[in-house]
């Protein structure tokens, strides 16, 4: 995003909606730092510019570039999925696809959640260790899975490690016996990332909502522990395609 | 994209939020799926959520768009819908309803996991599978306060930005904008509607006498 000087005001009504606080006083204007700005478009959608200063980088849609936006506006919609969010459709329709089986465990990261961000560079950093851990499957409708150049390695293409994306979510799937060596692997390769990530794990279940034990006495045995709310799938979904 | 899963918060708070989304299944429930889903979504409306977008039009219930404009607006098949109840007995009724409709689309939960599995139990809905939030790791140390994250982490993109928060409350706290207002301005950047305008109001009542104000 930019702002055009010669129609600012230097009222500052747009800074504090930077999720990144890429904006800020330039003498008297407000100005959009390109370097860390995500391309969300929050502040066009959202600050109301009384007299609108506020556009589009020209370079928004050159790649790689192009990626801070598929990524950090949620309502762009993706090239490589063609549709909107940073990841896929996972839990939310698995009774009507079945993608993820009663024996596997789906695991999400969702990278620089919640708000921070995170550079590409940090983003392989996770591609290579989940790919050392022996999971060379990045869920292939997930638009990281376009990303990546080696699956073997978990590398991403070179081209695009100087971006920077607001969120996206590495997807994966395990056999359940799988799922402690993984979020083991998930919580060593935290510490080596200069920004956060969420960690979710998703698992069909029970009658009467019962969580597989076997999953539960996983996550704890890695140190992992669950939120009180949770996304629940209510089995209402069918296929007819 | 798990964009609800990680909502912060009191569990006396987070007890009276549910988000629920309508979901088509690429390849699976797409074709004939935008029918379905207005029919859902004329449900929902009976049930009174505090927000909801369709992705066919991306502007909150709050943004001046009609109940009319957004049901028109549903005829592109895979549409999802994105809403939030703040009553227990509200998102009760939307799940009554759209149970007896049985559209065949998949319809997700996200709230305390115990009154999910009551209100399944009561309804008798066997519900499909869960997704648990493992917490947030890395440098938790970069992120904004906790009483922060409330807000942000309602919005699970991170649109909605912790400086607009401290902003909104120093507005409250000078007597700028009442709480309803300022929750409606922190809505605005969440595309997805599921930022709750009235948990936000009763956030931002709580934590305006906890800050102190620098810039009147």
């Amino acid at each position: 995003m930019m702002i055009h000087a010669e129609k600012c005001i230097g009222c500052g009504r747009c800074q504090p909606y930077c999720p990144t606080a890429a904006i800020s006083y330039d003498g008297l204007k407000s100005k959009i730092d390109q370097d860390i700005c995500y391309e969300c478009s929050t502040c066009l959608r959202a600050a109301h510019c009384p007299v609108d200063a506020i556009g589009e980088s020209p370079n928004v849609y050159d790649y790689p570039r192009a990626l801070r936006r598929y990524f950090s506006d949620p309502s762009a919609t993706h090239v490589a999925t063609g549709i909107q969010g940073r990841g896929t459709e996972e839990s939310k329709t698995n009774d009507a696809t079945g993608r993820c089986g009663p024996n596997q465990v789906g695991i999400a990261v969702e990278i620089g959640r919640p708000t921070l961000g995170m550079s590409l560079l940090d983003i392989q950093k996770i591609t290579r260790a989940i790919a050392r851990a022996g999971v060379h499957k990045i869920e292939p409708h997930n638009p990281i899975h376009s990303m990546i150049a080696d699956e073997a390695t978990g590398d991403l293409k070179p081209e695009m490690l100087g971006e920077r994306l607001l969120s996206a979510i590495i997807e994966i799937q395990v056999e359940r016996d799988q799922l402690r060596s993984i979020l083991r692997t998930i919580k060593e390769v935290a510490k080596e990332v200069d920004s956060v990530f969420c960690v979710d794990a998703f698992t069909v279940v029970g009658p009467g909502l019962a969580i597989p034990e076997e999953v539960l006495e996983s996550i704890r045995a890695e140190g992992f522990t669950w939120r009180p709310n949770a996304k629940v799938n209510m089995g209402m979904g069918r296929a007819w395609e | 994209m798990t964009h609800s899963l990680h909502r912060e918060g009191s569990l006396e708070s987070l007890e009276r939020e549910y988000v629920l989304f309508i979901y088509p299944a690429r390849g699976f429930n797409y074709k004939g799926s935008a029918p379905k889903v207005r029919r859902m979504v004329e449900l929902l409306y009976q049930a009174g959520p505090v927000n909801m977008i369709p992705t066919s039009l991306r502007r909150n219930m709050y943004s001046g768009v009609t109940p009319e404009e957004i049901l028109e607006s549903i005829t592109v098949e895979g549409t999802r819908v994105y809403s939030v109840f703040n009553d227990r007995e509200k998102l009760k009724k939307a799940l009554i309803l759209l149970k007896k409709a049985d559209e065949g689309i998949s319809i997700m939960v996200s709230g305390v996991t115990d009154r999910v599995r009551e209100i399944a139990a009561e309804l008798g809905i066997e519900p499909h599978m869960v997704n648990l939030s493992l917490g947030i790791h890395g440098r938790t140390d970069r992120l904004a306060p906790a009483d922060i994250r409330e807000f942000t982490t309602m919005c699970g993109h991170g649109v909605v930005s912790p400086h607009l928060v401290k902003d909104m409350l120093r507005r409250v706290k000078t007597g700028k904008v009442s709480e309803w207002d300022g929750s409606v301005l922190l809505a605005e950047p969440c595309t997805c509607g599921i930022y709750n305008p009235y948990r936000s109001s009763e956030l931002l009542r709580e934590k305006a006498p906890l800050y102190t104000v620098d810039r009147w």
